[in-house]
């Protein structure tokens, strides 16, 4: 029961992770205000059952992740206008921004209390939802998005958003209208994260304001960073090592989680560069090569 | 036809004047050296030529349409080709990976998000001729940073020209390559058709003479010489100022 639940809760990461490494790892736009919309689709979801009379998931879902969207559209607009340091300074105050106005618009959003919403209702008349059901309708909706962003970084289009992270300027000079690319890439990313975040409020049935702010956003920074940015199956291991990690450690020492998880973030980025998955791979390659020409090497 | 005129230009940065008042015509066609000492603002022209920057004053007209304020992408689509001084390559993608990207830039399926990038034949078709051409086929699924300096310079060439624009910025397409490396530069310009304008900054004298019809020398940021490579060879001034120093160092 309880590892059915951390799955889930890996899946709603992994989501929310290779929708960060759209912008993150292929396009090279560092954002630390990534969970905004990621909360934001919870919100919306929590808002639209305690205020408005929503009771099913297909009353609040497309909603939610409309909202998201729009969100998206919203921030891109302003973080796009700079770039390198100031584009990740302002995604942050913008997403501390947001934090503020959840934690102090008591009346809409709970404050810091938060909403809460009871057990998922998909709205199908005589079918109940059991954590089960909901873990299965992640892992289907997981590989619907992993494979809708496969396709997206192998079109024409992620190959530009890779070409923008080598080298802006000549993109420029190829004739590519480079904002245009990372506007669009940015509302991407934020649809794909608003997904996970109408996911993560049904597995939590509680939202608060960290899943806007910050902390949020670190978590999927550090599966992207640790899995492997640029490539999508890596931030999916980083998702599961994290909240593998965090699971154990919250079973034998819980108040020391956040001591680990900067532990983690040091040792990924001084020892295992890159990350996990293309270090796998190299070595897989090796191995390969060894096997493959073993004999003629003698 | 005029391919490319300047009325007036001027750049500064600061209290610096990098440009001043420069003013020229460029014939369809026409094959043009700019030398001049380091810091004449040969670059900087570049620059304002290809929109990566904005003149304080003065205009420019490619093909007839004021240009002075149009972003760099539109630029390559109304038909510039640039090529940069420092190699401007990606360097963690594949050769393949870098001159679809180039080819792509001014083609259609480029906002294409849903379809791979392996289902457009015609563009694989186009990189496998460009990448033939200069020798780097057989290098296509290798990492641009694992290539030979020489072999990046030739890459970065063929990136100018992937989009077949009308008229091709060579920045020192040659610097730090041998001479035999360099003559192969010559070779890929004259191969060039006769409809593309060629403009290009060098201080590869070899080069200059190569290829050029038309030579304009630069210095502080004025044109003070213009004319065929035999009229610059014999110009005093020239003589003065940029070969003289160049002998005596």
């Amino acid at each position: 029961m309880y590892l059915q639940s951390m799955m889930t809760k890996i899946l709603v990461f992994a989501i929310f992770a290779i929708s960060l490494d759209l912008i993150w790892g292929y396009t090279g736009l560092s954002s630390l205000g990534h969970a905004c919309f990621f909360g934001v689709a919870g919100y919306t979801t929590a808002i639209l059952m305690n205020h408005f009379g929503a009771t099913t998931f297909l009353q609040t879902a497309p909603w939610s992740i409309l909202i998201a969207t729009v969100f998206a559209a919203a921030f891109g607009a302003i973080a796009l206008r700079v770039s390198g340091l100031y584009f990740l300074m302002v995604t942050l105050a913008l997403g501390q921004a947001l934090f503020s106005l959840a934690w102090e618009w008591f009346h809409l959003t709970g404050g810091a209390f938060g909403l809460t919403i009871p057990a998922l209702n998909l709205g199908i008349p005589g079918f109940t939802c059991t954590t089960i059901t909901l873990y299965y309708l992640v892992f289907v909706v997981f590989i619907i998005c992993f494979l809708l962003l496969r396709l997206i970084v192998r079109s024409p289009f992620g190959h530009v958003l890779q070409g923008i992270r080598g080298n802006e300027s000549r993109m420029r000079a190829l004739g590519y209208n480079t904002w245009l690319y990372k506007y669009v890439a940015f509302i991407i990313a934020g649809f794909f994260a608003g997904i996970g975040g109408v996911f993560f409020i049904h597995w939590n049935m509680l939202i608060s304001p960290y899943q806007l702010g910050m902390l949020t956003s670190t978590y999927a920074v550090l599966c992207v960073i640790l899995g492997g940015p640029g490539t999508l199956i890596g931030p999916v291991i980083g998702a599961v090592v994290v909240i593998g990690i965090e699971y154990i450690a919250s079973l034998y020492f819980p108040e020391r989680w956040p001591l680990i998880l900067g532990i983690i973030f040091v040792i990924s980025v001084m020892f295992i560069r890159g990350g996990i998955y293309p270090r796998l791979n190299s070595l897989w390659q090796k191995l390969k090569k060894r096997y493959s020409y073993g004999n003629t090497e003698g | 036809m005029e391919t490319l005129r300047v009325e007036g230009l001027t750049k500064n940065f600061g209290g610096v004047t990098a440009l001043n008042n420069v003013s020229f015509t460029v014939e369809t066609g026409e094959r043009l050296a700019i030398i001049g000492p380091n810091g004449a603002g040969k670059t900087t022209l570049f620059n304002l030529l290809n929109g990566q920057e904005i003149p304080t004053s003065g205009r420019i007209y490619f093909f007839g349409q004021d240009i002075t304020t149009v972003p760099t992408y539109s630029r390559a689509h109304l038909g510039q080709g640039r090529s940069f001084q420092l190699t401007t390559l990606f360097l963690k993608l594949t050769v393949l990976h870098n001159i679809l990207l180039a080819i792509q830039g001014t083609g259609a399926p480029r906002y294409q998000l849903l379809r791979p990038i392996s289902a457009y034949k015609h563009l694989y078709n186009k990189a496998q001729e460009l990448l033939e051409s200069v020798a780097l086929w057989e290098k296509r699924e290798e990492l641009v940073q694992s290539l030979s300096y020489g072999e990046q310079r030739r890459l970065e060439i063929s990136l100018s020209i992937a989009s077949e624009p009308k008229l091709l910025l060579l920045d020192e397409p040659s610097s730090g390559l041998t001479a035999a490396e360099s003559a192969d530069i010559v070779t890929m310009i004259a191969n060039l058709g006769s409809d593309i304008t060629v403009a290009l900054v060098a201080h590869d004298m070899d080069l200059v003479f190569g290829m050029a019809k038309r030579i304009m020398v630069f210095h502080y940021g004025e044109i003070i010489a213009d004319g065929t490579p035999e009229e610059i060879q014999a110009n005093a001034r020239v003589k003065e100022i940029y070969m003289g120093t160049e002998e005596e160092a």
